[in-house]
């Protein structure tokens, strides 16, 4: 079945323009909500599906802030970040469920294993990268059963162990009995579980050609494939150039220094191949379009697809054509950027079908 | 006596159960567990239901935790959005989330309304079948040890300005560190009740809490038992019922009415389900309140006649407004000083406290 391809966006920190150039220490851990409110509002008008609500020990927390948000707003939906480890599956589902209730059913589940064994520490949770895909597995079989709605749920795992588990509070919406389920991850355990439980598997991109044999079994498995990636486009491509490398001007070695820190306490192998992508300086173009400039400075979410609003089209319809369907944005700032995709490039993509 | 007497002048504080979803006037314990009618938010019902708790002089509002319910916090931060002052007392269960991720929950409500506007309402959980729902298979030793460490950690992030390290039986934090702030002006954490009867959640609220809430008794029986957590500079707290008409005799009538008027439904089924409920839970105090009620009145005032259908939380005071507010004052008298209250009708009986029992129960503070 052809699938149409859908835009969400990162809220995570609306209205602070340094975003990702800050040490996580240094970051403040209340954000500015009224810049939060217009760029979910705008997103709805640039035809966005989705805010995704990030977690981290340096933010709110998303399920709270999605009750405000999506009171805030009517039409977009709150992608809300959850790492299995912090909670009871059955908590967890009633708390989805609870804000469905609250918002209309407009909410979808990012599933993250989390990147840093520090972070994770804060929080309780010491266990290594593949221990936390298996839990992640059982974490999302508990909720699937849940949302299945087929009786009492009883599980006994490695990790967890429910017996005839209820939840009266239901997901409600218009549309579904259970939210779209998002997961992360650039390793083979992440392919494997989205295959089993997911919607949608996120990558960190590559070149087509390079990116379509690791995601093939996802695809036939029926799940969707979605690219984690920054966008700098602009009407021209001289303009989207001279956009990224102003903005690589902007920052210095300071948040290199902040970048490195970051590589040296991930797990993640989507962090780690995204560094290695970006390895080569002199040479950040890895396709025409995609542009790992700006990683050294900002993280592996800054690889970016730059080029002009033409040259976007045909970079997302070339990926189309390997599958992907749908696009986790990030931009500098959020709401110009928003805008250049729904003026500029949205129009183009209609008129290609 | 004398002690707890002279220092205790402030006012009494007076908080109300908050009216779940397609509750209407209130059905028993045993039923709303059983049916869908409380597992979907009301919120236009509950934020009018919560301002009338602000106009009727009512402190804060409880939210109840069950799998048959909202989650409270999600559901506090929806109602506080839409009201200006309404606070909420969120009830919280220590084995279900990290304790990090739960201050982190908590800040976040506490920076998206301004006003110093949750409290919490910690409790063990009284079912342990219900827990295993949650994955939580610890008896009710157990979940008592756990809750001191859950809140010891809390306490930390609250109260200090460094990384928090703990390493327990039940969870070790390595270098934690939360940037999200509780954001009030008046304090650095909330306000922690401790809910429970038995010794252990006394124990609890003296360490880690500021006030022991338990169900009610007469004046006379509470006295021992809550002398430890008056000496340690903590509050107490009771769980009760308010049933007042104008005379006495119409609302013992309100009362009976309440277990007469299951006879449609089945006195003697619900009877049996509570009595399965009250078999099955491990709460010390569901079982105590549940043995005591074989007496109808504990007193002139408490009473307890319908604790066996509608559950523990129904031992009520049931009399004129003049008669109840003595009976607060007697409370008052010993220590007592904050009340989580439930009403039958909920709605009208909460207004009707607000308009004709708290403005004599300030009188009499004053006398």
């Amino acid at each position: 079945m052809e699938k149409r391809v859908r835009f969400h966006w990162s809220l995570s920190q609306a209205g602070d323009t340094f975003r990702r150039a800050k040490s996580t220490i240094d970051q403040s851990g209340l954000l500015n909500f009224e810049a939060q409110i217009a760029l979910c509002q705008r997103a709805q008008e640039c035809g966005i599906d989705s805010m995704l609500m990030a977690i981290g020990f340096t933010r709110p927390d998303p399920l709270l802030l999605s009750v405000m948000l999506g009171q805030k707003t009517k039409k977009i939906n709150f992608m809300v970040a959850v790492r299995p480890g912090l909670i009871s599956p059955t908590l967890f589902v009633q708390q989805i469920n609870t804000l469905s209730c609250l918002i209309d059913g407009r909410v979808h589940v990012n599933i993250v294993n989390g990147r840093s064994p520090q972070e994770l520490r804060y929080y309780g949770d010491f266990l290594n990268h593949d221990e936390r895909f298996k839990r992640t597995e059982e974490f999302l079989a508990i909720c699937n059963a849940f949302w299945a709605k087929e009786g009492d749920v009883n599980f006994s795992g490695k990790y967890y162990h429910i017996e005839n588990g209820k939840i009266n509070t239901p997901f409600v919406s218009p549309q579904r009995s259970k939210p779209e389920i998002f997961l992360g991850g650039n390793s083979a355990l992440a392919a494997e579980l989205a295959g089993k439980y997911a919607d949608c598997l996120w990558r960190f991109p590559e070149a087509p050609e390079k990116l379509k044999p690791q995601i093939q079994t996802v695809l036939e498995q029926g799940q969707e494939v979605g690219l984690l990636v920054s966008l700098i486009t602009r009407p021209t491509q001289e303009e989207a150039e001279a956009a990224a490398q102003a903005l690589v001007g902007k920052f210095g070695d300071k948040t290199r220094e902040v970048v490195e820190e970051v590589y040296k306490q991930s797990d993640s192998e989507g962090f780690q191949s995204v560094f290695t992508l970006s390895g080569k300086e002199q040479f950040p173009w890895v396709t025409p379009y995609l542009w790992t400039g700006a990683v050294p400075y900002l993280g592996p979410p800054a690889i970016a697809l730059v080029g002009s609003y033409e040259n976007i089209a045909k970079a997302i319809s070339d990926y189309k054509a390997i599958g992907i369907t749908q696009y986790l944005f990030m931009g500098w700032p959020d709401i110009e950027e928003m805008t250049h995709l729904a003026k500029g490039v949205m129009p183009l993509l209609a008129k290609q079908k | 006596m004398t002690n707890t007497s002279t220092k205790n002048n402030k006012p009494l504080k007076f908080h109300w159960r908050l009216l779940q979803g397609g509750e209407g006037t209130g059905i028993t314990r045993a039923l709303q567990h059983e049916v869908q009618q409380t597992a979907l938010p009301d919120v236009k019902a509950q934020q009018e239901f919560c301002k009338s708790a602000e106009s009727s002089g009512i402190e804060s509002l409880l939210v109840d935790f069950s799998y048959g319910k909202p989650d409270p916090l999600l559901l506090a931060t929806a109602l506080a959005l839409q009201t200006e002052k309404a606070k909420f007392m969120i009830a919280v269960r220590s084995g279900l989330l990290s304790p990090t991720l739960f201050v982190q929950q908590v800040n976040t409500f506490s920076a998206l309304t301004s006003g110093n506007r949750i409290s919490l309402n910690v409790v063990a959980g009284y079912s342990p079948q219900e827990q295993r729902y949650y994955g939580d298979f610890l008896s009710h030793d157990e979940r008592y040890a756990r809750t001191e460490e859950f809140l010891a950690i809390c306490n930390s992030f609250w109260n200090k300005n460094e990384a928090v390290n703990y390493e327990g039986k039940y969870f070790k934090i390595e270098d934690g560190r939360l940037n999200t702030p509780f954001l009030s002006k008046e304090s650095s954490r909330p306000y922690i009740f401790i809910g429970g009867g038995s010794l252990l959640a006394r124990d609890l609220a003296i360490k880690q809490g500021d006030c022991w809430i338990r169900f009610a008794d007469t004046p006379e029986n509470l006295v021992s038992s809550i002398e430890p957590v008056l000496k340690a500079g903590k509050e107490v707290g009771l769980r009760l019922s308010v049933i007042a008409r104008a005379t006495k005799k119409e609302a013992v009538n309100a009362a009976k009415a309440l277990v007469e008027n299951l006879d449609d439904v089945g006195t003697k089924d619900i009877k049996n389900k509570e009595e399965n409920f009250v078999n099955k839970s491990d709460s010390v105090s569901i079982k105590e309140m549940y043995e005591n009620s074989e007496k109808e009145w504990l007193s002139d005032n408490l009473w307890a006649g319908a604790v066996r259908t509608h559950g523990s939380p129904l031992i009520a005071l049931v009399g004129t407004p003049e008669e109840i507010a003595s009976e607060f004052i007697r409370y008052k008298k010993i220590g007592v000083t904050q009340f989580i209250l439930l009403g039958w009708p909920k709605l009208e009986e909460m207004i009707n406290f607000g308009k004709n029992i708290i403005p004599l129960i300030r009188k009499m503070e004053n006398h």
